[in-house]
This record gives C-alpha cells, structure tokens and sequence, in this order.
C-alpha cells in the first residue's frame, strides 16, 4: 500500500535526515516508525503527504508515486492526525470533524450521518459535542477528535505524528485502546510515529527502528524484541526486553504453546486467573507472591491446569530465546 | 531642503530650549504617572472587581482625544486660574499615562508563575519581600514597556499642549503654522519625532539593563 | 473579605460616574452647548466632516493594510517581514501632531493632506495587527489544515483568519478611534471638522465654542470605541473566545 524506494531527504545540501528508506507498509497494517528525536521518522511520515518534499528516491501510494500526484487531492485522501491535535479552535467539533468531507463538497445529510457514526466510534456522544468548540473539551477528548477528523472521508490510509504524544499517561493508555478497538474494525493502512518502545510493542503491527535517517531494524514487535538485529536495536528496546515482550503474550499463548493439560489435584493456596490475562500480569501476580500457583481458567469457567514460575520459565526459553 | 538646514542652524538655540521644555514637562508627567500607576497597578492585583473598573476607566481616558481633554480641562482649570499652561498639560499626561503603566503592572504581577509565588512562599518570604523580590523582578520586562509606551505616548500628546501654551516643541509647529513658516513647522516635526525615537530607544535599552538576565 | 473589594470597586465606580454627571451638569448650567443649538447647520457641517475625514482615511488604510499584512506573512515573504513589523513599530513613535506638520510641509494646506496625513498614520496601528494576528495563529494548526488537503486559499479564509480576527479587529479600532482624535487636530492644517470650534475656543478664550466642539468629539471617540469593542465580540468566532477566556483565567 506504501512503498518507499531508496528514499533520501537532504535538508540545506548537507544534512542526511532521511538515507536510502525502502521498506513497505501492506494494506490494513499498522506499522510504528520508532526511534530517538531527530532520528527521521517524522519527516518520513511527512513526506509521504508532500508536507517535505522528497529529495531522492520515491514513494508509492497504492502504486501511484507520490510526486506525480496532486497534492491537495492526494492529502483529501490521507488521514492525518498529529501530536498538538490541531484543532481549530474557531470551528464546531462538528465542523472540525467534517472539514475534509466539506472540503470534498459532501451533503448536509450525508456529514451528519458521517459525524454520528465517528462519535459513536470514539466513544462521544455526538449530539452533546456537536455544538462544542476544542477549548471546552479535555486533552483525551481532543486528541479523539483529532483522530474522528482524520478519519473523516474514510481514507484508507492514515499517518499519526505522535497523536497520544501529549497526553498524560493514564489517559493515553486508554486513548491508545480504544484507538486499537477502533483499527480492528475499520481496517485502515496506518503510518504511526512514536518515540515509546511500549506504545510502539503495544499498538503496532510492524516497527521500523530508526537511526540518523537508517533503518536499524524492520520487524514485527515480537521479533525485534526477540532477536534484535544490532546493539543499537537491543539498547534502544532495553535490558528488560524479555519481561517486555510478555506484555504480547496472553496465558492461552503459553497454555498452547506448552499444552498444558487440566490436571486433577489438590488446589491449595492458588488464585484464578483468566486465559486472556497478558503473560506480563500473570508474572506479576506470581512476583507479587499472591499465590505460588494460578490456576488458569477459561470463559465458561473451566480449569486449564496452573501457571507456575517454572512453566513461564519454559516458554520463555521456547518462545522468546527460539531455542 | 537647504533652507531647512540653514533654519535649525540659525535657531538652534531656540529649538534646543524648546526641547529642553518639552522633556521637563514629559519626564515630570512621567515621574507623576510612575508614582501613581505602579503602585495602584500592584494593589489592583489584590481585588479584582476595583481592577475592572480601574482599567475600564483607564482605557476611556486614553480614547479620548488629546486636544478635547485639553479642551474640557480649560473651563474647568479656569476655576482656579489656571486654564491654560503647564499645569492642564501635566494633568492631562499623567491621565494618558495611566493606562499602560496600570495595566502593564498589573499584568505583570498577576502574570508571575503561580510556581513561583508559591515557591516564595514557602520559603518563608512575607509578602512584601515576595513583591520586591520575586514579583516585580520578574514582571520588570513589562512594566518598563508599559512605562516607555507611555513616554513616547506623552511627547506626541505634549506637542499638542503648545497650543494650550505648556510650551515645548509644539510651539515651533503653532507658531510656524500661524505664521507660515514651513521650515520652523517642518523642525518642529523633525524634532518632536526624533525625541520620541530617541526616548523609545534609550527606555528599550534601560528596559534590557533593569531586567534580569534570567528572565527571558 | 469578598464583599469589602466589591463595595470599594462600587464606591469607585459611583464617584467616577458622579463626577462625569456633575461636570455635564455644570457645563449645561454655564450654558456651555449651547453652540451646537445655535448654530445647529454649523455644527452638523463640522461633525460630518470630521466623521468623512475618520471613514475615508480609516477606509483606505484598512484596504491597504489588510492585504499588505496578509501579503507579508506568505511565505514568499517571511524573510522580510522583521524588517516591515521594525518598520511599523518605529513608524508608531512619530506623533500625530508631527505627521500632520510633515504633511502640511510637503503638501500643503486643505481636507485632502489632512486625509493623506490621517491615512498614513492609521496605516501602521492595522499592519502591525494584522501581521501579529496572523503569526499568532500555530504552526500546528496550518500544518494540520495542509495536510488535510487545504488549498492555500482555504487555509487563510477558513483557518487563519478567523483565528486573527480579534486581533485584526482591535487593530482597526485603535486606529480609527486614533483617526477620530487625530481628526480634530485637522484644523491646523486646514483640514475641517470639530477641531474649528475646539481651537477657535482656545484662541478665544470662549469656553462655550470650545465645549461645544470638544465633548462631541470626545463622545464621538468613546462611542465609536464602544461599538467597534461589540463589533469585535459579534465577529470574532465563539470558539477563540473561548480560547482566550481558557488562557487568561
């Protein structure tokens, strides 16, 4: 859906921020373009939408090359969302979430029905935020509205600069999850720059590490985590990367993995848990020492056999160091 | 243009005195507004219902044309002989003043870091050393703009109270006009505006040297 | 505590008012207006004439102003517009007084320096605004606008501008109300309006002359400003009220 090809961005005649990027991004994907600042990730992004002009190199949009295309048509049909939201602050909500279908000469009828659909997906009720301008509403409910706004003309693609960026953990947290219900529905082709190696593990698909304008590494979350390529991929993702990566497991992974059987025995001293708990709280919960054991159920209820230090000790060396 | 040089030459004596008149009777009404307006300025912060009103009536003042304040003062003034001359002119730019000295202080001790007040606080300062030591200081870039906004403010207002005969640089633009003098009303303009320039750069650079290096 | 600043505040504002009636009050007594009775067709050709000499200088300088302010902050243009905004700020340190004298040495006397004087020194006040505004308006936002796929056009019309407006509209008013005052100094150069009476009742010594000219003007002054203050609170979008109001409580 994306392709980059030997892409290269030359600022003033000297400074390499992006060197030689070809890597491609296949529909309803949703890759993280991670790295520190000044790494190149957002003028990458950028360049896909002609906001930086592409020095060398180029990319393609559903096979169509980016600089022969008309601009202002072109960016109609991406969804952008960026970190300071940029909202306009003497509109409507409903107008701000409508400004690409008005743009595109929509109906009345058919951008109020677009609206009410994308509040209901956000999670805001439309006819209460309709009539409301950005400065009454708080920084999660903005930056969900930056996201609705993008998402205006359902295009198939969409680029993210850092849109949870400014929000404070908690919420950000909450806005990332819903924004990951939201991707499972609507499927897009997502371009997504971030700077957190967790945001990045927990929302992406892919991740393309970037350093000085390289890409040090293209790989899905848990084979970066797993097998770093380099010494700056595995600094960069940190020493505690094993206990990371159980952050992308759930217990049923490891109840599959291992096969575990029910088995029938004295239970004493143990705690349930469910077969969609992250590895990464089934870990803690044992640290935690709240029991020795967990005894693993399912939704209906039924026992799956215990979850031991032992056992996640042997899905690790399984899973994460492929032995 | 060579006729105008020639002018100033001649009457330079003249001009310099009437530069010397404009600046005494600017500076004083400075000195006056300062007095006045830091202080009002600084106690407006502590109520806030007065500094509505006080700025209000501020800014209705200073909409009011120059030459009609002048104007309204004569008959009112004349009550105690004094109608026209220094003292009307004073009056009325200490009046013009007010606005940007009241309203600059003002903003600027309400505009400090909440941070740091409370940073002051809670080291113990009373509130008199925190306004002498954190607040004005760091308001200190904006209250000299307000001052040197009004200075510059009060010598285009103090060439028009010639004509109420406060003397000054305006004399040479009324008298030149009566009497058809081109060069003297030109100097008069020249001059009036020089000042005003001059005065709006040495206030910029002593707004630079008051302020701390560290803020901004 | 609350209610003692608030009785201040009140006592304040009382006196104030109370003092403004008893002036009034006064000068009707003194028979101080009665010019404007007298001569009523006197009076209504010096107020139309100072009002044609504020609209017409005050007019054009908007229509040069405003695109030139636009003009400026193009990107074409962002290299030079420091030395514009230096221009402009130095530009509003020459007094009135001194432009009009400037004029009055160049052109001569008559209504047409007197406009050429006037436009020239509301220029600045509506550049200089117009320019502040629109720098005011985040880069984030016009990036967003752009990557949306907004024409240059439409981000200026939809997004910038409006996000302006205040600032452009208290630009226009501070220098039509300066325009006003500056108006009645007009007289000097041969200009018209109500600055006659106001210097004729100096010269001679006639309070009656010099009341009947300067309190219209000084109503005229006011009024307008007032006006212009509710014009900025109707055509300034709801939303960037909002915003200010967010920033300064």
């Amino acid at each position: 859906m994306i392709d980059f090809k030997n892409v290269t961005k030359i600022y003033g005649g000297e400074v390499k921020a992006v060197d030689d990027i070809t890597m491609s991004v296949n529909e309803g994907e949703f890759v993280i373009l991670l790295g520190p600042s000044g790494c190149g990730k957002t003028t990458l992004l950028r360049m896909v939408n002609q906001l930086e002009t592409i020095t060398d190199g180029e990319i393609n949009v559903n096979g169509q090359n980016v600089k022969e295309m008309d601009k202002i048509k072109m960016r109609r049909n991406i969804g952008y969302v960026i970190q300071s939201n940029g909202l306009f602050p003497n509109m409507t909500i409903e107008k701000n979430t409508m400004i690409v279908p008005d743009l595109l000469g929509w109906d009345r009828k058919k951008k109020r029905d677009r609206f009410n659909y994308l509040m209901d997906l956000i999670g805001l009720n439309p006819d209460e935020y309709r009539k409301r301008y950005p400065h009454e509403l708080s920084g999660g409910q903005q930056q969900r509205i930056g996201v609705a706004r993008a998402m205006a003309s359902d295009p198939p693609v969409m680029l993210m600069d850092e849109p949870f960026g400014a929000l404070d953990p908690i919420i950000r947290e909450k806005v990332q999850d819903e924004f990951l219900t939201i991707q499972k529905e609507v499927k897009k082709t997502i371009l997504f720059v971030s700077h957190d190696i967790d945001e990045a593990v927990k929302m992406g698909d892919k991740i393309s590490l970037l350093r000085q304008g390289q890409i040090m590494q293209y790989a899905s979350p848990t084979e970066m985590l797993h097998r770093p390529k380099n010494d700056f991929v595995s600094e960069f993702i940190g020493k505690d990367r094993v206990l990371r990566s159980m952050s992308l497991y759930t217990v049923n992974d490891l109840v599959e993995a291992l096969g575990l059987k029910s088995k029938e025995e004295d239970i004493q001293d143990t705690k349930e848990i469910t077969i969609d708990t992250s590895l990464r709280v089934a870990l803690s919960m044992l640290l935690n020492k709240e029991a020795d054991e967990l005894l693993i159920t399912d939704d209906q209820g039924e026992a799956h056999g215990s979850l031991t230090f032992d056992l996640i000790e042997t899905f690790i060396n399984r899973e994460v160091r492929g032995a | 243009m060579i006729d105008f040089f020639n002018y100033v030459q001649n009457d330079w004596d003249n001009i310099f005195a009437y530069t010397m008149e404009h600046l005494q009777l600017v500076s004083l009404a400075i000195v006056i507004a300062i007095l006045i307006g830091v202080p009002l300025g600084i106690y407006l912060t502590t109520n806030k219902y007065l500094a509505e009103t006080v700025l209000q009536v501020a800014s209705i003042i200073l909409t009011i044309p120059s030459i009609a304040l002048f104007g309204i003062m004569i008959p009112i003034l004349s009550i105690i002989n004094q109608g026209i001359g220094f003292l009307p002119a004073l009056i009325a730019l200490v009046l013009y003043s007010q606005l940007p000295i009241i309203r600059n202080t003002y903003t600027a001790i309400q505009n400090v870091d909440p941070n740091i007040r409370d940073a002051a606080k809670g080291i113990g300062m009373t509130t008199f050393q925190r306004l002498t030591r954190v607040e004005i200081p760091n308001g200190m870039p904006l209250i000299m703009a307000g001052i040197r906004t009004a200075t510059v403010l009060n010598i285009g207002i103090g060439a028009i109270a010639a004509f109420i005969g406060s003397g000054g640089l305006g004399v040479l633009i009324n008298s030149g006009i009566s009497r058809g003098n081109s060069n003297m009303v030109l100097a008069g303009a020249v001059f009036v505006s020089l000042l005003a320039l001059v005065a709006d750069f040495i206030l910029k650079f002593i707004q630079k040297r008051v302020t701390s290096p560290g803020v901004k | 505590m609350m209610n003692s600043k608030k009785i201040i505040a009140y006592i304040v504002r009382i006196t104030l008012w109370a003092l403004v009636i008893a002036f009034f009050w006064w000068a009707i007594s003194e028979n101080m207006f009665d010019k404007i009775f007298n001569e009523p067709e006197t009076f209504k050709g010096l107020l139309t004439a100072h009002i044609q000499l504020t609209v017409i200088s005050a007019g054009l300088a908007i229509l040069t102003s405003l695109p030139l302010g636009i003009l400026i902050t193009r990107p074409w243009f962002r290299k030079s517009e420091w030395l514009i905004v230096n221009i402009a700020n130095l530009g509003q340190t020459i007094p009135s007084l001194a432009v009009l004298a400037l004029a009055m040495s160049f052109l001569g006397i008559g209504m047409p320096t007197a406009i050429v004087a006037l436009y020239v020194y509301s220029l600045l006040p509506v550049l200089q605004n117009t320019i502040a505004g629109l720098d005011s308006v985040q880069p984030e936002m016009k990036d967003a606008a752009k990557g949306m796929g907004m024409t240059p056009l439409q981000i200026l019309f939809r997004v910038e501008l409006p996000n302006a407006s205040s600032s452009i509209l208290a630009g226009i008013r501070t220098a039509v109300v300066l325009n006003i005052g500056t108006a009645a100094l007009a007289y000097l150069i041969g200009g018209g309006g109500l600055g006659v009476w106001i210097f004729t009742g100096i010269q001679l010594y006639d309070n009656q002359t010099l009341i009947s000219g300067a309190i219209p003007v000084t109503l005229l002054a006011v009024l307008v400003d007032f006006i212009f203050r509710g014009l900025q609170y109707v055509l300034v979008p709801k939303g960037n009220r909002l915003a200010t109001k967010a920033v300064t409580d």
